[in-house]
């Protein structure tokens, strides 16, 4: 909405955006990284819990003032233009103090992520610009919401403070290259179901940096996994500006923690048959990949047995899909969501004696299935849309196949195409479970970029001198 | 690094690096101006427009109004595209100003 009265605006119109009232500190936030300050008429409380009379009340008594003062009255270009207040010199030190005192300053200014942070030193960030080739200030874009620079310089301050290791460095300018990527929709990581990134890393890296790919994977506890996982929270905290309360630009109405990096078991993979994650993007095997994508929802652990790839396949239907199903309308309104099965080695041994990872991934397509009449109601209890399958296939969005019956209770498909269905396999080779990853549909969607390392990476690693247990 | 115990810190965020513009100029009297609706088809968006609308036809005579279907979804697959084409649109469709909605 801001975007568009943004875009308005600019062309000498005036505009005035409905807000809702919770939303309004964040409305501020995205006007200034817009570069206006753009009129907003309030809507006070929640429009999808309130009865008709009550909305008409509050659109009369509160919306339609606010919309004639917006539109009528003098405005910020008659009066003085904003101006930020000046910041800091990007690489400055803003402060001097015991560890303690960093801790409470990083807190108070909300740089952290609440947890305490490594001390963000010229030495510390020295050793972390030690493992790129690139200019500490490369620019790599420009992020919504605060329109903030990002710089190698900022990802390697924010990755010591996240606590990674100085020869993360390529895989976090990796990531910091996916989320600019205008694909992504960084953009829309402050929306209300509070999706996080999930950092997929692909190639030998994962064995250079000792990344977990097995038993709790998805577990805090491994240094790569954990460090790399908070680096790219607190990166969207500080530079594009997604903080919850006291913080003004993450809208998560509940949310969750981030999460770890993930990696594959890309050796179990191969003996097995399979091509690895990345190879699946188009990658080749020997190049080092992050691949971020959204998850606004996990599917409970899912357990599966027996002999036959049919048998453990229709277990991920029931249970990963399952959960997936209240979900899945948001990602038909926009013709695609990715998810990622992440699949017990041991599974997948068994899967792949019989299957392919396409004739895995077109068996989930045709029996993962709802009614549309049970999607079309989550779609209205969300926010008042109405599902229309007919509009959606005739965008182009969906098959034909969405509309061969005009029974509203006929089943329809919850993934619209196989490719969007990633397969990682991952976890404890010793038990038999697997679970599965849902994006919020088109925001933070599934994006890769090479890792690059410097030329004299080897020579760099060895010169490391880490203490040793 | 520690220099007797005390940490010398560097700035975690960067450069915003966005120009700030003013907005445009208010319209003091909204009769017989074309007001366009933007709307993002949830949030009972279009409940909201309708009441907006009848009143501000009482109080502002000949204001006209275009409604959403002529921009599409502001929140929709096409986002990016109608924002990209709306200062455009706006003007070949002679609109004067802009009600877009509804962020909640």
């Amino acid at each position: 909405m801001l975007r568009a009265s943004a875009a308005a605006e600019k062309a000498g119109i005036p505009s005035v955006t409905i807000i809702g009232s919770s939303f309004m500190r964040q409305a501020a936030l995205v006007s200034k990284g817009l570069g206006l300050t753009l009129p907003v008429a309030e809507y006070p409380g929640a429009p999808m819990v309130d009865s008709d009379a009550e909305l008409r009340r509050k659109v009369e008594a509160h919306l339609l003032p606010a919309v004639i003062t917006g539109l009528t009255q003098p405005r910020i270009a008659e009066t003085t233009i904003h101006q930020p207040p000046a910041d800091p010199l990007p690489g400055s030190v803003v402060f001097s103090g015991t560890l303690p005192e960093v801790e409470e300053y990083f807190h108070h200014q909300l740089w952290s992520d609440g947890l305490p942070i490594i001390p963000p030193t010229q030495e510390a960030v020295a050793a972390f610009l030690a493992f790129t080739a690139r200019d500490r200030n490369d620019l790599l874009g420009t992020l919504p919401q605060e329109g903030r620079e990002a710089t190698i310089l900022s990802i390697a301050i924010n990755g010591v403070m996240a606590g990674c290791r100085p020869e993360y460095m390529p895989v976090l300018i990796a990531i910091v290259e996916v989320i600019a990527d205008p694909q992504f929709r960084i953009e829309d990581a402050g929306s209300t179901p509070a999706w996080e990134p999930l950092v997929i890393i692909s190639g030998p890296i994962i064995k250079t940096l000792d990344i977990n790919h097995g038993a709790g994977v998805m577990r805090i506890g491994r240094q790569a996994n954990s460090s790399i996982g908070r680096f790219l929270r607190l990166y969207m905290r500080n530079i594009c500006g997604y903080r919850i309360a006291p913080g003004d630009g993450d809208k998560g109405s509940i949310g969750y923690t981030f999460n770890v990096a993930l990696a594959e078991d890309e050796e179990w993979s191969r003996d097995i048959g399979w091509p690895t994650f990345g190879e699946d993007l188009g990658f080749a095997a020997d190049d080092n990949v992050v691949t971020i994508q959204s998850v606004v929802c996990i599917s409970p652990p899912t357990y599966s047995s027996g002999t036959t790839a049919a048998g453990h396949a229709q277990q991920f239907v029931d249970a990963i899909y399952g959960a997936f199903s209240y979900w899945a309308y948001s990602g038909l309104k926009r013709g695609y969501w990715h998810s990622v099965l992440v699949i017990g080695p041991s599974i997948a041994k068994v899967i792949a004696k019989e299957w392919s990872k396409d004739q895995l991934r077109d068996f989930l397509v045709q029996q993962a299935t709802m009614p549309a009449s049970t999607m079309k109601h989550y779609a209205t209890k969300t926010g008042g849309l109405a599902l229309d399958f007919e509009g959606l296939v005739k965008e182009g969005l969906l098959q034909p196949d969405y509309i061969a019956s005009s029974d509203p209770d006929r089943l329809v498909r919850m993934i619209v195409a196989a490719k969007h269905i990633g397969i990682v396999v991952a976890g404890d080779p010793g038990r038999n479970q697997s679970r599965g990853y849902m994006a919020n549909h088109s925001q933070g969607t599934r994006t890769s970029k090479r890792i690059e390392l410097p030329k004299d990476w080897s020579q760099r690693l060895a010169a490391l001198q880490h203490p040793k247990s | 690094m520690s220099n007797g115990g005390q940490f010398d810190v560097l700035w975690p965020l960067a450069k915003r690096a966005v120009n700030a513009t003013g907005a445009a100029p208010a319209i003091p009297d909204l009769s017989g101006k074309v007001v366009a609706e933007l709307w993002d088809l949830i949030f009972r968006g279009d409940e909201m427009y309708a009441i907006l609308r009848e009143h501000l036809q009482q109080r502002y005579p000949g204001i006209r109004f275009v409604d959403h279907t002529h921009f599409g979804n502001t929140h929709g697959n096409q986002d990016r595209e109608i924002v990209a084409g709306l200062a455009d649109k706006l003007r070949s469709l002679g609109c004067d100003a802009v009600i877009s909605g509804i962020g909640a």
